[in-house]
């Protein structure tokens, strides 16, 4: 089984990627944003990785030995994610059972990453924030946002963040924010609440790594498209109707039903091709 | 298979809703708490029973043509009398189980049952085959309620057997439970741990994913 490599119809690159590149290039990108969240937040928000880290891995390991396959340590780049997002105040149980949800009904049962249609991240803050009343994710401040930037790069160049999904929900966002429709509960002070842009800039983290995650927007380059507006819109509407105290819950929850759109988005998109071919060749 | 089998094969081995994967519409409505999963469960389960035996009864007299609408109209007998019962003796539960009494008149399961069992066997193992898959179907409902009840709310019949953290005790309810996708997540829990205990249940994908050197070759 060593052979196996990520769904070569998911990603266009000269070489294939093996899983453990992947998880390399994830966690390298997001090293910044875990050290600015470690250092802004304090030893709680260390804790809240710690516990994160080792449900993962307890779970991946698991399913290695289950199914008599290498451990493909995906599960690590989810547990940085999510204590990125976390609020530093999350008891350290929810933590473990959300990463537990989130690793195991986001991934493993489908066999991997690359094989489910959820982003794993999304989903564990998703059960975080479903299930337990209270929850909430931590609010981005300008530190964040800078250590997104180096990460965003590096996975845009290597094609592991789609950059058409990530300009198309930028671009309904600040669109969005130039009509006045601003995001609130976003950022931890209300000083750039005045710019356009600044919307899109507080949500960059879930814009990066939750909802233009290559394996989980539609696989189709048309459909990444809409993939990105459709998420860009869920957001802004979400935060529209629950107001301010939904903060940067409003990306995950769109982008985990983003997610569940992409399969249609894509029969579509396949769709029109062949629509288009039939009539091109009469 | 002997008559005994007929009750006995759908409640783990050829389970309607773990293995053939009917009802699962009802049976995510209506498991949110321990007694509308009890009462739709014996509600079904007599409609089950009814509509086999009354089906395989009228069997010979029923033209094939129009056998579908016969036997909704006689499943939609029964199901009405059962709502109409439900509503004057217990109103609140009939509340609380909203239409999904009614809609036992389009269960998949139901309909199945009537056409795949009752139409072409005998009245007594069809009433077997009812209520076998009457009690089928009740395990897992009955299994997922419990989860989601206690789990969601820390209680079991509507008694608290927990404390919860908002009354002041340690429990602390996963509101997720109380929410449909659980009932997806715990379903497809059971399945799995069924096909794993059962590898006969297991199916296997008519495609898979080859890897990059199958391509190449």
């Amino acid at each position: 089984m060593s052979g196996w490599l990520l769904d070569p119809h998911r990603l266009h690159w000269r070489r294939a990627w093996s899983p453990g590149g992947v998880t390399l290039a994830q966690a390298i990108a997001l090293a910044p944003p875990v050290a600015v969240t470690l250092f802004e937040r304090g030893p709680g928000q260390l804790m809240i990785l710690i516990a994160a880290l080792l449900a993962s891995l307890v779970w991946e390991l698991a399913f290695a030995s289950l199914r008599r396959r290498a451990a493909s340590w995906h599960g690590v780049t989810t547990a940085l994610i999510f204590a990125v997002m976390a609020s530093p105040d999350t008891a350290l149980w929810q933590v473990m059972l959300a990463m537990s949800f989130g690793v195991v009904f986001g991934e493993l049962v489908f066999g991997g990453r690359g094989y489910g249609f959820l982003p794993a991240a999304a989903a564990a803050l998703g059960f975080l924030l479903f299930s337990f009343t209270g929850a909430g994710l931590a609010p981005a401040g300008t530190g964040l946002v800078i250590a997104t930037l180096p990460g965003a790069l590096l996975l845009l160049a290597t094609g592991l963040v789609s950059w058409r999904a990530l300009s198309m929900a930028a671009v309904v966002i600040i669109l969005t924010g130039v009509a006045g429709q601003g995001l609130d509960g976003i950022w931890s002070s209300g000083v750039w609440m005045r710019d356009a842009w600044a919307p899109a800039l507080g949500i960059s983290f879930g814009l990066v790594f939750l909802v233009s995650d290559s394996l989980s927007t539609a696989s189709t380059n048309p459909g990444r498209y809409v993939h990105g507006a459709l998420a860009g819109l869920l957001i802004v509407l979400f935060d529209a109707v629950a107001g301010p105290d939904i903060g940067q819950a409003a990306v995950v929850f769109a982008a985990l039903l983003a997610s569940v759109f992409a399969p249609i988005i894509d029969y579509f998109a396949v769709a029109l091709v062949l629509r288009r071919r039939r009539a091109g060749h009469g | 298979m002997s008559l005994r089998q007929h009750m006995i094969s759908p409640l783990i081995g050829n389970n309607p809703i773990t293995l053939q994967i009917l009802g699962i519409c009802s049976a995510l409505a209506v498991t949110t708490t321990l007694s509308t999963a009890l009462t739709m469960s014996v509600a079904l389960t007599v409609v089950l029973v009814l509509s086999g035996g009354v089906i395989s009864l009228l069997r010979h007299h029923i033209p094939p043509s129009i056998r579908l609408i016969i036997q909704i109209t006689i499943v939609a007998s029964i199901v009405i009398v059962i709502d109409q019962l439900l509503q004057a003796f217990m109103f609140d539960m009939s509340k609380r189980l909203s239409i999904f009494v009614g809609l036992i008149v389009t269960n998949c399961l139901v309909l199945g049952r009537a056409e795949a069992f009752a139409m072409r066997n005998p009245v007594a193992p069809s009433v077997l085959d009812g209520l076998g898959n009457g009690l089928g179907y009740s395990l897992i409902l009955i299994g997922v309620g419990t989860v989601r009840e206690f789990f969601g709310t820390g209680a079991l019949m509507g008694v608290q057997l927990v404390t919860t953290v908002a009354d002041g005790g340690w429990f602390q309810p996963l509101g997720l439970m109380q929410l449909a996708p659980s009932a997806f997540f715990i379903l497809g829990l059971v399945v799995w741990l069924v096909r794993v205990w059962r590898p006969e249940q297991r199916e296997y994908p008519e495609f898979r994913l080859g890897s990059g050197e199958d391509g190449r070759r």
